[in-house]
């Protein structure tokens, strides 16, 4: 008896005629087949006392089953809520009894697996979901269908301007036995933050979508019985998001700009809908493709010491580029054994700060420290100001403190094929062993025809013990545009996922910098061409065989390189989420299953052919 | 009777008589200990404070450190600082999965954080006592 009114209400009230016949379709047929079997109970439950339909037995495991995953996630303070809060009527019916528990669940929870979704940081999300409802009833006026706030009326809501819209539909009437989450005039914030959250997720659904639209509001009553019953709406909404931007991509590919151009707003205003990482990359690439389709010159090219910031601020963000120094100091470390003089030439000189662990690690060398020379290579600075020769200073202080003899020297070069190495002042390998660095610099030479090899021929004459090469490990480099797009996006989700995980607040310093600063990445990668495009990302597969073709072999990197990785990434929070993979010899760091960078060391090869 | 108790009170032992004897037994102690020892009074909180004890505590478990260390962290701020800053989140976080990395591992790659850490205050920007931003990372709450 109230099971069917469960079962009514949950079809008229959701979405109702227009938006939702296979929702009510379904309903009435679940309906229907219970009323015709009721010899269909499974008989070993009913002797318990609790009536499932046989047919019905794999699928209430299954619930059963996330609703045990979901309750042993959450905390103490909302699993009494939820069990103070949900009226459940005939429990014997445990397939509508779990259907309930599931949507009360999911109306506060993300799924922690869902990897556009990132986790939600509850509490300090309530003041962004509050504020963004507000904008988001804003837009989207016309969802009137999903204006949840009607069903209980204005004590649990009151007024915010715009008032709500008139309802489309007529609502029927709320049935007193509906098995709704806590009655709202009651219990202030925790539901309001439930209805908000999947007010937002419902209102970014495209009305104009037919019924799978739906099932997109999960609070009301119990969600679709066949549906995997986990946060459907933001999920779907994120998935439209992303089928926008590559639509959108898709367009401009064909020089369909005015299509694009429409998508490129969609996806502007989707965006918004969305939380955390996903809404920030979608931003990122929406900014870039508009800049594309309307032809924007690209941004100016950032003052060397701004993205020196910039740069600084990701490296505090997140283990990635002190993954890269840590590796690529333990490969020199072991290259250069126990000579007495090291010079290192670093095309990625920046602030510095992979210099400092080596120098530690020199000093504490058994037999002593060498003589550590240092050549930092630079891009010219627009106030004249040293940079360089500020960074060599600070490190000739550490070298001092910690007692290692230390030289510096740098050299300023708009481009690294400027290079020239008779001009390094280079001694003979017998005095000193040399190395090369190169942290995320070599991709920018691809953008000229020729530089690259000018710059790898530089190295061979250089004569080094070890090269050492950190890059992207990423496609962005194809001749497609839509290739290059997918990838990125992808590529660029896991980057700002991981700096979700990091754990810092969103509007801390060091967060909104480091999402600078892979945003004007981003904006390289999509929306320049030609010479300016300098992000030309390759994966190390090409790499490998270009260093390979170039007169190169590979060293492997040790096992101290790997477990010292794996210990530095397991101080992190979110260690967790970050990988560390041995790749023939190279190490990758990746966020769960995504590799994101790979170092990797070279040598000469022994043969005569390095001329 | 009073024979009885003058005899107890001259073998009660005062630890702050032997200060040989107390300094062995801070240097067995853990970190936070030791920081509360140091709040007991003034004499405590001398060597409490004093860096060999620290440096004991940092290199407890390296069987054979050698000569280079104690020169190279003085220099750098100091063993207390050292195991501040780093050892001690190392210990709790990697704590966890004791057969993967060696001692030794652990505290060179606590000696190169400290590194890093050291060279970031050379640009003035920071107090002495906090950490710089290179290793706030350290202060996150991990996901256990």
């Amino acid at each position: 008896m109230k099971k069917r009114d469960h079962q009514d209400s949950c079809s008229s009230s959701y979405g109702g005629d227009s938006g939702g016949p296979s929702s009510y379709g379904k309903a009435k047929v679940v309906w229907e087949d219970e009323l015709d079997a009721s010899g269909g109970m499974d008989e070993l439950l009913a002797v318990l006392g609790y009536k499932v339909r046989s047919s019905d037995m794999a699928d209430v495991a299954l619930k059963l089953e996330q609703l045990e995953m979901v309750m042993g996630q959450e905390d103490g303070a909302s699993l009494s809520q939820l069990q103070n809060d949900t009226v459940h009527y005939n429990p014997s019916d445990l397939s509508a009894w779990v259907q309930t528990m599931l949507s009360e669940v999911n109306a506060p929870l993300t799924d922690p697996a869902q990897s556009l979704q990132t986790d939600l940081d509850f509490s300090s999300l309530q003041n962004y979901v509050n504020a963004e409802s507000k904008q988001t009833q804003l837009r989207f006026s016309d969802d009137s269908e999903y204006d949840l706030s009607a069903i209980p009326g204005l004590a649990a809501y009151p007024p915010r301007s715009p008032p709500p819209p008139p309802m489309q539909q007529p609502e029927p009437p709320p049935p007193m036995q509906q098995p709704e989450p806590p009655p709202p005039m009651q219990q202030p914030e925790p539901p309001r933050n439930k209805r908000l959250k999947t007010a937002i997720g419902s209102s970014s659904t495209n009305p104009n979508l037919p019924s799978s639209s739906s099932s997109s509001s999960t609070v009301i009553a119990a969600p679709e019985s066949t549906r995997p019953v986990v946060l459907v709406d933001s999920q779907e909404a994120g998935v439209r998001l992303v089928h926008t931007l590559m639509a959108c991509a898709e367009a401009v590919q064909q020089e369909n700009l005015k299509l694009a151009e429409a998508l490129v707003k969609h996806v502007g205003l989707l965006a918004l809908s969305q939380a955390g990482a996903m809404r920030k990359v979608a931003t990122c690439f929406a900014e870039a493709l508009a800049r594309r389709i309307y032809k924007i010159r690209p941004q100016d090219p950032l003052e060397a010491t701004y993205n020196d910031i910039l740069q600084m601020h990701f490296y505090e963000t997140c283990p990635y580029l002190k993954f890269a120094h840590f590796t690529a100091n333990q490969a020199i470390l072991e290259a250069i054994g126990t000579t007495n003089r090291v010079h290192v030439i670093d095309f990625s000189l920046k602030q510095g700060m992979q210099w400092p662990a080596l120098m530690q690690a020199l000093a504490l060398r058994p037999g002593g420290p060498p003589a550590f020379r240092l050549t930092g290579i630079g891009p010219p600075q627009p106030d004249n100001t040293d940079a360089l020769q500020q960074v060599g200073w600070k490190l000739a202080q550490l070298a001092e403190t910690i007692g290692v003899k230390f030289e510096f020297r740098g050299y300023v070069a708009s481009s690294l094929a400027d290079l020239d190495p008779a001009m390094l002042d280079l001694g003979s390998p017998e005095m000193e062993t040399i190395s090369v660095n190169s942290v995320f610099e070599l991709h920018r030479l691809l953008a000229c025809p020729g530089a690259i090899e000018k710059v790898l021929g530089c190295i061979k004459a250089m004569k080094p013990k070890i090269v050492t090469i950190v890059e992207q490990e990423a496609s962005h480099n194809g001749p497609v545009f839509l290739d290059r797009f997918t990838e990125s996006l992808h590529y660029y989700s896991s980057l700002f996922d991981s700096l979700e995980g990091s754990g810092l607040s969103p509007d801390s310093e060091d967060m909104m910098m480091s999402e600078v600063y892979l945003g004007r990445q981003i904006c390289n990668v999509v929306a320049c061409e030609g010479p300016d495009r300098l992000e030309r990302h390759e994966t190390l597969a090409q790499w490998r065989s270009r260093m390979g073709s170039s007169g190169f072999d590979p060293v492997h990197l040790g096992s101290n390189a790997f477990k010292q990785a794996s210990m530095l990434l397991a101080l992190f929070s979110g260690g967790d989420g970050y990988r560390v993979e041995e790749n023939n010899g190279c190490l990758m760091l990746g966020w769960h299953t995504r590799p994101l960078i790979a170092t990797s060391a070279w040598q000469l090869s022994p043969t005569v052919g390095n001329q | 009777m009073t024979r009885d108790k003058e005899e107890k009170r001259r073998q009660a032992l005062c630890i702050n008589d032997h200060v040989d004897i107390l300094l062995e037994i801070l240097k067995r102690l853990d970190g936070r200990s030791l920081c509360t020892a140091a709040c007991v009074c003034r004499l405590w909180r001398a060597l409490a404070t004093a860096d060999s004890v620290w440096e004991h505590l940092c290199l407890r478990r390296i069987a054979s450190p050698g000569s280079s260390v104690r020169p190279v962290v003085s220099a750098l701020g100091g063993h207390r600082r050292l195991y501040m800053l780093c050892v001690r989140h190392l210990l709790t976080r990697l704590g966890r999965d004791p057969g993967s990395s060696s001692a030794w591992d652990e505290l060179q790659l606590s000696l190169s954080l400290f590194c890093v850490d050291y060279y970031e205050r050379l640009g003035g920007r920071f107090g002495d006592t906090a950490a710089t931003s290179s290793l706030m990372f350290l202060c996150k709450p991990v996901n256990v």
